[in-house]
């Protein structure tokens, strides 16, 4: 299932998917969305998660972001399952989601966003507005960018004030769902460019959600999903 | 902090909803506030016409029960009625105390009246026998036709119904009346009978027994039967022509000289409450009184007036009632809207590990915001109102009250009048009768008082809460991803 483009040794795991399965609760008992996966991502790595519609990709990111909970089989994140976790925390301090739409409050500035981030995980820094222009910087946006209403930018604005709102709690692992899917090719190749960084600089882990050759192509680790056959 | 920086950005960002929102809350605390005032206008009304008047037994004559095995066919039958009638054991002063010593009695007063003649004044000349004064009879009655006057003794201001009931009115008083009324032998006269003896204020009266027994009396008062108090008889000169008023002590005083003369004793009890009377009626018959009397309640007489207050009363609870479910429903159909308008926000919220409790949270606390000014406002547009629309359904409840009130202080020498009644506070136990304090509603903050503020507050802030059930509900139903992917 699992297709490895570098064979290096596995080391700092911060996030294993053991024997997991997902069935929706109003399925029948072996209809299951996602079925025995295992997978194991480490910190400082980049990885894709492919596969064809109907393959359970969106299920396993519900799952590895803690909006859902296995049905069966488990996710430890740093040693620890999530089934013991509180998974609001979990979201909140140790992860950021970066999704294709972007999911920024419209009424809400650049900064505004990324503050409600900071807020929503309790961050307790004196000058939070300083800090969210730092983290757009760092995703390649301008200062002048942190006052404009997110939907006065353009899709890849947005999508960077996304990844910038994911950084806002500094988080060991960012899990992104299509998040190149409505880029254009050199919007799409920059923000890989911030996810390579992310991963290989800042020593994140980094799971990307995808069917986009571009992506795979970028990321370090590919894993397939097939088809549950029931 | 944070749920309520973001319940305030999200009440600024969302104007028109929560004006209108804020505009339904305001009319229901409007309504609300007015209603309450109503409300407690009308049951502060009924409590204040339930003090006013004592809970009352007196002691009246069974003729139902002496009457049932009454032939009034044949002579045995009268003979033995009669047999019967004089048999019936009356009740002294000495009873009277004896029944008021009771667990249901917070105390009493009684009216004491005997036969006397006069020594240096004459009977007003009347037709008819020598009256006694209405509401009379109870017992057995002394045979006063044959003396001239009749001494009305009253143990406390209570006891002197006839110028509470305005039978008699004052025309003139002496400035110390009131202090000196109730002990020593002072009387007030009939302004019929002071005419006719050329007797003024101050005057000394000498009357005597029909052993010859005289007794003095100094005249501090003289008082006018009112027209509607006289009988049909034909008569110069009203009922009330040859009664001298004066208090119990002296009455007593008389008949501890005398003891053969017949007296007439009408006692009032006040009770701790109208549910005693049967139990106080058998401790009654325990010491000793005659089983053909029984208790009577003023009841009837202290409820009749409250009705119609007791109509506002009953549908200013309908409107209240009505107002709150029509209001809780729009408030939550508004709410059920907004969550739906809304859900793409939940959805981010939720997704960036805002917890679905702190979301409740915000959510109900915005609701809360607005509703605090609203309900403020609302309070206070009610306030204003609410004194006008109160006082306009109470107007007549309001003003017969005044009206019996002037009317009570008038028949006693009233306010102008020198030595004119003492202040009501000053006779606290005049409460009776009727004359509930209705002063306190000239006044706004009687009606819209704190705990109409803090009825408001509960019924604000239960339906703000009973409202948000559907964002409650709703929030914790909603699964963050499928509600972004559906955006998507």
């Amino acid at each position: 299932m699992a297709n490895k483009k570098h064979n290096e040794e596995k080391k700092d795991i911060i996030l294993s998917i053991k024997n997991a399965s997902y069935r929706y609760s109003d399925a029948e008992e072996d209809d299951y969305a996602l079925k025995d996966i295992s997978f194991d991502f480490e910190s400082g790595k980049m990885y894709a998660i492919r596969g064809r519609s109907g393959t359970g990709k969106t299920t396993l990111l519900s799952l590895i972001s803690g909006l859902e909970r296995c049905t069966e089989g488990e996710i430890i994140f740093d040693g620890k399952s999530l089934k013991d976790m509180n998974l609001d925390k979990y979201r909140s301090s140790d992860i950021g989601i970066v999704f294709q739409s972007y999911n920024l409050l419209p009424f809400m500035t650049a900064s505004e966003n990324i503050i409600l981030s900071m807020d929503a995980n309790g961050l307790k820094i004196n000058n939070k507005k300083e800090k969210a222009i730092e983290l757009m910087a760092k995703v390649g946006l301008k200062e002048v960018y942190a006052d404009r209403k997110v939907l006065r930018l353009s899709g890849g604005e947005q999508q960077r004030v996304a990844i910038a709102r994911s950084l806002s709690y500094n988080p060991k692992m960012i899990i992104a769902d299509e998040p190149t899917g409505n880029l254009d090719k050199q919007t799409e190749s920059e923000i890989l460019d911030i996810f390579k960084n992310l991963a290989h600089k800042e020593n994140k882990c980094i799971i990307i959600v995808t069917h986009s050759q571009n992506v795979c192509d970028a990321v370090d680790v590919i894993y397939d999903l097939k088809k549950v056959k029931n | 902090m944070f749920i309520l920086k973001n319940a305030w950005i999200s009440i600024k960002r969302n104007k028109g909803r929560n004006i209108l929102i804020g505009i339904i809350i305001l009319i229901i605390a409007c309504a609300c506030t007015i209603t309450l005032a109503i409300k407690n206008t009308a049951i502060d009304l009924i409590e204040s016409y339930k003090s006013s008047y004592n809970q009352e037994v007196t002691i009246s004559f069974d003729r139902a029960n002496m009457m049932k095995d009454f032939d009034p066919s044949g002579a045995e039958g009268r003979e033995s009625a009669r047999e019967r009638f004089d048999n019936i054991a009356s009740y002294t002063i000495s009873d009277i105390e004896s029944f008021a010593d009771s667990e249901y009695i917070e105390s009493y007063y009684y009216t004491y009246a005997i036969g006397l003649n006069g020594n240096n004044i004459e009977k007003a000349e009347i037709e008819s026998n020598n009256d006694i004064p209405n509401g009379y009879g109870h017992g057995k009655e002394p045979n006063m036709s044959s003396t001239d006057f009749t001494l009305t003794g009253y143990s406390s201001l209570d006891a002197m119904s006839e110028f509470i009931n305005g039978t008699y009115t004052m025309n003139e008083i002496t400035d110390n009346a009131w202090e000196i009324a109730f002990d020593g032998n002072y009387v007030f006269i009939n302004q019929e009978l002071a005419d006719y003896n050329e007797l003024k204020l101050n005057d000394k009266i000498i009357l005597e027994d029909e052993d010859g027994n005289t007794y003095e009396f100094e005249i501090i008062g003289i008082f006018k039967e009112n027209e509607e108090g006289t009988t049909e008889s034909m008569s110069m000169f009203s009922n009330s022509a040859n009664t001298i008023v004066t208090n119990a002590s002296a009455v007593t005083k008389i008949t501890t000289n005398n003891e053969d003369l017949r007296t007439t004793i009408n006692p009032t009890f006040i009770i701790d409450s109208y549910d005693n009377v049967e139990k106080l009626q058998d401790e009654f018959y325990e010491k000793g009184l005659d089983e053909n009397f029984v208790l009577q309640t003023n009841e009837e007489e202290a409820t009749s007036g409250i009705s119609s207050i007791k109509n506002i009363n009953s549908f200013a609870t309908t409107f209240l009632t009505l107002t709150l479910i029509i209001g809780g429903i729009v408030l939550f159909v508004i709410n059920m809207i907004n969550i739906r308008e809304r859900k793409y926000e939940i959805g981010v919220l939720r997704t960036i590990g805002i917890s679905k409790f702190k979301l409740t949270m915000q959510f109900v606390l915005e609701l809360v915001i607005i509703s605090f000014v609203a309900l403020i406002l609302g309070a206070g547009i009610g306030a204003v109102s609410s004194k006008g629309i109160s006082n306009s359904l109470l107007e007549n409840e309001i003003n017969s009250s005044n009206e019996r009130t002037e009317e009570i202080d008038k028949n006693f020498g009233g306010a102008d009048m020198k030595g004119g009644m003492p202040n009501r506070g000053d006779r606290g136990e005049m409460r009776g009768r009727g004359m509930p304090v209705v002063e306190a509603y000239d006044s706004i903050d009687a009606v819209v008082d704190i705990k109409v503020l803090l009825e408001l507050l509960g019924i604000g802030l239960s339906l703000v809460l009973v409202s948000s059930i559907a964002s409650m509900v709703s929030i914790q139903r909603f699964t963050p991803l499928t509600i972004l992917k559906e955006r998507s």
